[in-house]
């Protein structure tokens, strides 16, 4: 089971905003589905290497190179544009350090 | 022109022969749209302006006697998980409501080379979350078939507009089901390819070791000239893969088939007259010479389990990125707040702006994630996707496909799942190994029961698509013979 103190302590990891009541329903609903998956403590997972992706490739890596850049300045500005605050080409944020 | 039943091939051969141009079959299909749509609710967001404009680009190759590709100037609908450049992309969530995106999708660069003409955006469970549409963040889609019913999810809207003859084909993506469940719901076509045969840039991302694009169409023939299309290597997708591929029009005996069936889908609840349905199809096949194998795929009993970790943990990692800095919904700019530190703009835009059941997922996989917990349940959902996917491996060494239900219910009414989450998940029972594998699939349409559709699974080989979708041709024909006969 899941209590209401985990449920805090995930939303908070997970930088989610919820609400009073909504920590009862999580709560439970998160308890339901942890509840389900725990079938897999059925299957024996003994010398299994896990897969760790959807395909068998590995480590696929390209050149750092900024000729590749896909995005041209008409772009560039549309991004920037799509920020709720801007300044000088960079995306501004509130304060962290006091 | 019978715009639900307009296939690719039959649309591009009226455009040829110059029956019709595109702009009278863009200009049919929109008015469809609406006329019927406030009824259905398929789409997000119409592009008339846009698909006349590249309709008339195509009519005018054709009156001057150039060929045109096979997709050129004829209508589709596209996911709104999918980017458009300049169109605005939702994934039907409020925190992206105003997100206008500033590139194409691979996928759209590939159909916009085909000069395909783009007429909407297609309604979905919000970030593809869901088996209903009714988890979007702007009212579910209806079942055109029944519109008490809902249309399947995710990609809800995509199957929706083509059974109800608001495009020729759509797209939709499929994580753990979401192309081939509504399909199924629908009565219509839908095929999700192999792991890495279609790029994903430009798909927002939802659980990045199963996602995949594919198409949803009226017929096994169009789903193979949308998959030609749309695949390939794509250097912005470091998961897709360089491959020589068949040709589908290549005929295929079946009396070389080995179709296997396995016992662990006719269980979890089936209902029996799909069951039914999908046996007479079983025994039709043999009848014309095709082998049929009982087999066993065990492992099939904990794919939904270990696909409920799997997706969460990817979900809660990829969805980080919705933070109300760069983009979306945020409420740093809210003037009623007196918001100063950087965590409340957190905690607020992603409160405020995700759905319940996406923030639902997300607290699933942060949780799983999370110190402590890692190994119990991320670890071995790992291990034992492994095995089942080692269980797909070894099957398709003695069979060349394999034939299930693709769902174990019709389509349901509104409401019947929403209070319940598991009774919802349980929808994709049978269509998330599949992913979790990464092999090829596609959802057939099998008549009906009860006048709902039913949805026959076909399971192929990693990146046997073109043979997959051979066999999915010769099912289709000998369900076609069944219905008539």
């Amino acid at each position: 089971m899941i209590t209401k103190k985990e449920v805090e302590k995930i939303a908070e990891l997970a930088r989610l905003g919820i609400s009073e009541e909504e920590k009862g329903k999580f709560a439970e609903d998160l308890s339901l589905v942890l509840g389900y998956v725990d079938k897999l403590s059925e299957v024996n997972v003994e010398k299994v290497e896990p897969m760790t992706g959807g395909t068998a490739l590995e480590n696929v890596v390209r050149k750092d190179d900024d000729s590749k850049d896909i995005a041209t300045d008409e772009m560039k500005a549309e991004i920037l544009n799509a920020a709720p605050d801007k300044e000088n080409g960079y995306f501004k944020v509130p304060s962290i350090l006091k | 022109m019978n715009l639900k039943e307009l296939t690719i091939k039959q649309a591009h051969e009226l455009l040829e022969k110059r029956e019709v141009s595109s702009v009278e079959m863009t200009e049919a299909f929109l008015k469809n749209i609406k006329k019927e749509d406030k009824n259905i609710h398929a789409f997000l967001s119409l592009a008339e302006n846009e698909a006349i404009k590249i309709a008339k680009k195509v009519d005018e190759r054709i009156a001057k006697g150039e060929p045109v590709e096979m997709l050129a100037g004829i209508p589709a609908a596209i996911k709104d998980n999918i980017l458009i450049r300049g169109a605005k992309t939702t994934a039907a969530s409020k925190i992206l409501e105003n997100y206008i995106a500033p590139y194409d999708a691979a996928v759209i660069k590939k159909l916009k080379e085909e000069e395909a003409v783009f007429v909407g955006k297609t309604n979905l469970d919000e970030f593809a979350m869901g088996s209903s549409t009714e988890n979007s963040g702007f009212g579910p889609t209806k079942n055109p078939i029944d519109l008490k019913r809902v249309p399947g999810g995710s990609s809800g809207g995509s199957a929706a507009a083509v059974k109800a003859g608001f495009c020729v084909y759509a797209l939709g993506s499929d994580t753990g089901g979401s192309i081939r469940q509504p399909a199924s719901f629908c009565g219509v076509v839908g095929f999700k390819p192999t792991y890495g045969a279609v790029s994903r840039h430009g798909l927002i991302a939802m659980a990045s070791s199963l996602d995949q694009v594919g198409p949803i169409t009226k017929n096994v023939e169009d789903a193979a000239q949308v998959f030609e299309a749309i695949r390939g290597k794509d250097e912005l997708d470091s998961t897709s893969i360089a491959r020589e591929w068949k040709d589908f029009a290549r005929p295929l005996d079946i009396e070389e088939l080995k179709i296997g069936v396995p016992r662990e889908y006719f269980t979890h609840g089936l209902d029996k007259d799909i069951e039914k349905n999908i046996r007479a199809v079983i025994a039709k096949l043999e009848k014309e010479g095709a082998k049929i194998e009982e087999i066993s795929l065990p492992y099939s009993e904990w794919a939904l389990a270990a696909y409920y970790i799997i997706m969460p943990a990817e979900v809660s990692a990829n969805l980080a990125r919705f933070d109300g800095i760069k983009y979306g919904f945020s409420t740093l700019q809210s003037p009623s707040s007196k918001l100063q530190k950087l965590m409340d703009v957190y905690l607020k835009s992603r409160g405020e702006g995700f759905g319940a059941e996406v923030r639902r997922r997300i607290m699933l996989g942060t949780y799983i994630l999370s110190a402590g917990y890692y190994d119990a349940y991320y670890k071995r959902a790992q291990k034992v996707r492994r095995l089942i996917k080692d269980e797909f491996d070894n099957i398709f060494k003695s069979v060349d496909v394999v034939l299930t239900p693709t769902t174990p219910s019709t389509a349901f009414k509104f409401g019947e799942k929403t209070s319940d989450p598991l009774s919802m998940y349980l929808a994709d029972i049978y269509t998330v190994s599949v992913n979790l594998a990464g092999v090829p699939a596609i959802s057939l349409p099998s008549g009906e029961v009860n006048g709902l559709p039913v949805g026959l699974q076909l399971i192929g080989k990693n990146f046997d698509d073109i043979k997959l979708l051979q066999i999915a041709k010769i099912t289709e024909t000998v369900i076609n013979e069944k219905q008539h006969a």
